[in-house]
């Protein structure tokens, strides 16, 4: 027994500080219960993921402002997830255990983030203490960047990787988000030039293999793999596997992810009977460019240390063989706090309907997505497929 | 030394022999007596075996750079003053990692594998940070 999407609904990123929070989550809930083409008040669940850095906003996801104000007379209860990036993640999880409990027939997923009205200093105050050790990091100037920057230069000691092969992961991620109308960066393609000749915030991070804060929401609707053999654009999860490894990345033993990767996709694939060969695409919620090739690296697309060839191949990148985050991750997208992994689930769908436009992969049925929490403190992997086993 | 503007430590009951040490220039390590693992960060019991029966070493100050990163920028206000900033990820030969800035030393100069030293630096009256710098040959 499992879930499956059966409606979803996304707003273009942008900055835009006149677009409300409410607006935003007004919009994609309607949105997603009508592209479900279910009844609001067949919603029997709102899950929410916290909306990072916007407290105001959380406790009225949290306390059950959202069915309330939507009318929606048959929900039974809500709760709001927070693991930072694996925030959705939590959220599916909590639907599954209500669908399978007997208690929700179809649970609705609400986000919502507005980040381009907080001062750009509160910003960087946020994403520098919530992630960080007060005690052992924060007092040392340490940023969320500069904290990828220390994994991503020891990623490109270990591998050999060098810089040009590192800032085409990041032309990849920018040419899939050029093809994307929900990305900050649409139609607005990166060459490897415009990487490498763009400031350096963190050593080896140039500008533009960092994140754009920017403002977003997303939503779905799911149900049990049963009742969504009724819904013609059903997308159904088929396994689904998850390890944690710190919260402190000089903590962390398997700092490349590589093992928690390894171990959460064989997890996910066993439970889907299927090999990662099977699969058509590879959405990987990292948002700094050497999760994408230690990704490969755990999953066994490749050879450790290979991760960053293949892109710089143009293999993982539009029109490749093995493409991979067709929604373009932070990097390709803009940074919607929490609501990074909600795009991916939005966009693995999207692919798996067969409606992603320039960005499609020709006969997608199985795809493997991975969101990571923190500073990376987790990798959670699950496998979609276009129908149920 | 009240103009420091950065943020300082926030000392814990069980780090506080730690900053204590760093004022008489001693780097300490906790060390478990139980299951004898050396600890970085301090905590109130052993990751390891759930012992609370935790001592003290004091480390020789010495240590290789596992990673470091330069940042030039995205930091608060606070931190300005400081850019660019060589944050550094340091192994000390007793065994645990540690983050830290190596001080001293221009950014071109810093590399993975270099050995560093710890170097004290007085942030107020209350208040002295380990540091790290390259070993001066
Ligand atoms: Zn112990």
């Amino acid at each position: 027994m499992s879930i499956a999407v059966i409606g979803i609904a996304e707003v273009p990123t942008i900055r835009d500080p006149d677009r409300t929070r409410w607006d935003i989550l007004l919009d994609v809930c309607m949105e997603a219960v009508r592209d479900a083409g279910i009844d609001k008040d067949d919603v029997h669940a709102v899950i929410s993921p916290n909306p990072m850095a916007q407290p105001a906003m959380a406790n009225d996801m949290a306390l059950g402002k959202v069915p309330e104000v939507l009318g929606m007379k048959g929900c039974r209860d809500i709760a709001i997830a927070n693991a930072g990036g694996t925030s959705n993640t939590n959220c599916l999880r909590i639907a599954k255990s209500l669908i399978e409990g007997g208690q929700a027939d179809f649970v609705l997923i609400p986000h919502t983030t507005v980040q381009s009205d907080i001062p750009s200093e509160d910003l960087i105050n946020f994403f520098a203490t919530a992630p960080l050790d007060k005690q052992w990091e924060y007092p040392y100037g340490v940023t969320f960047n500069g904290s990828m920057g220390l994994i991503t230069n020891r990623y490109m000691h270990e591998t050999g990787a060098t810089a040009e092969q590192m800032a085409a992961v990041t032309v990849s991620l920018r040419a899939w988000g050029a093809l994307d109308p929900n990305s900050i960066f649409y139609g607005k393609p990166v060459t490897l030039e415009d990487v490498l000749n763009s400031r350096i915030v963190s050593t080896p991070l140039h500008a533009k293999e960092c994140n754009l804060l920017a403002d977003g929401g997303g939503a779905m609707v799911v149900t049990s793999h049963e009742i969504a053999k009724n819904f013609e654009k059903a997308v159904y999860q088929l396994g689904h596997g998850t390890r944690f490894m710190s919260a402190t990345p000089f903590m962390r033993k398997d700092l490349f992810h590589r093992k928690a990767y390894r171990e959460s996709s064989t997890d996910a694939l066993a439970q889907a009977g299927l090999s990662i060969n099977d699969m058509d695409v590879r959405q990987i919620y990292g948002a700094y460019p050497y999760t994408q090739c230690s990704a490969l690296e755990g999953y066994g697309v490749c050879d450790e240390g290979q991760g960053a060839a293949l892109w710089a191949e143009g293999r993982c990148g539009p029109g490749g063989d093995l493409p991979c985050t067709t929604m373009g991750d932070a990097t390709g997208r803009g940074h919607t706090g929490s609501g990074v992994s909600m795009a991916f689930y939005l966009e693995t769908v999207r692919q798996l309907r067969g409606e992603a436009d320039d960005r499609q992969v020709p006969n997608c049925e199985h795809a493997l997505l991975t969101t990571s929490g923190g500073s990376v403190m987790n990798t959670c992997t699950t496998i979609f497929g276009r129908s149920p086993r | 030394m009240s103009d420091y503007l950065k943020p300082l430590p926030e000392i814990q009951p069980h780090s506080k022999a730690f900053w204590d040490a760093t004022k008489e220039h001693k780097f300490l390590i906790q060390h478990c007596k139980d299951c004898d693992s050396n600890i970085f960060y301090p905590r109130r019991d052993c990751p390891e075996c759930w012992s609370n029966n935790l001592d003290w070493i004091e480390a020789g100050g010495q240590g290789t750079v596992y990673s470091f990163s330069v940042t030039y920028e995205g930091v608060e206000e606070k931190f300005v003053a400081d850019l660019p900033i060589i944050l550094a990820w340091v192994d000390l030969p007793e065994g645990p990692r540690i983050n830290t800035n190596i001080i001293n030393c221009e950014p071109e100069d810093v590399s993975i594998d270099m050995p560093v030293e710890v170097v004290y630096v007085q942030a107020t009256d209350d208040v002295v940070i380990p540091y790290f710098q390259p070993v001066k040959r």
